[in-house]
């Protein structure tokens, strides 16, 4: 197994992990949920960058997209009062 | 050289080994699309994020650059606090199992 084969294989894999969690993110209807599969999108975006050599803009995403936007959405849901379909 | 055909090297080791984590966290990833509850999802999440935390040490491993593991001591540290906000958000809304024995034992 050398190098190309392993970077499509990882190309393959990151792709079908964005484009699931990405649909889950929409269609969920809890407000949790779909915090959470935006976390794990965010997540899989940032192995993306990491595998296209840009650890820098690798360590910015995880940053944003784990932290800041997770906590500032949960913050946010925890604000409203509205009716909340909880599973 | 026929070693490396059979990925018996240390090398192709570390390929398959990464190969196999990223496979591990999709399998994760269908937990938290049909996990019924919320508690399932938020565990699906943070298992899902050391599993690749530990694919990114392996890939900064076989491409031989250091720089590359940072990413994953940042990574592994914020995925901590986003997972200590979702639990503190739970316990807020007392959803989830271990809410409701706390509530009915006291």
């Amino acid at each position: 197994m050398n190098f190309e084969e392993l970077f499509w294989s990882l190309q393959v894999l990151v792709a079908v992990g964005l484009l699931t969690s990405a649909i889950a993110a929409i269609r969920f209807k809890n407000l949790v949920s779909a915090v959470i599969a935006m976390a794990v999108f965010s997540l899989i975006l940032s192995l993306e960058f990491y595998v296209l050599q840009a650890p820098d803009v690798a360590i910015a995403e995880a940053g944003v997209g784990a932290c800041l936007t997770t906590a500032m959405y949960l913050l946010a849901i925890k604000k409203t009062t509205d009716e909340e379909v909880i599973e | 050289m026929g070693e490396e055909d059979c990925g018996m090297t240390v090398d192709g080791a570390f390929m398959w080994a990464l190969i196999l984590l990223l496979f591990s966290a999709m399998l994760t990833l269908i937990r938290l699309l049909t996990g019924p509850t919320i508690p399932d999802r938020a565990v699906a999440l943070d298992s899902m994020t050391t599993t690749t935390a530990g694919a990114m040490v392996i890939y900064g491993v076989v491409t031989r650059q250091a720089v590359f593991i940072d990413v994953a001591l940042v990574y592994a540290v914020l995925s901590y606090i986003a997972t200590l906000y979702i639990a503190r958000y739970l316990v807020k809304k007392r959803v989830g199992i271990a809410c409701e024995c706390e509530e009915a034992g006291t």
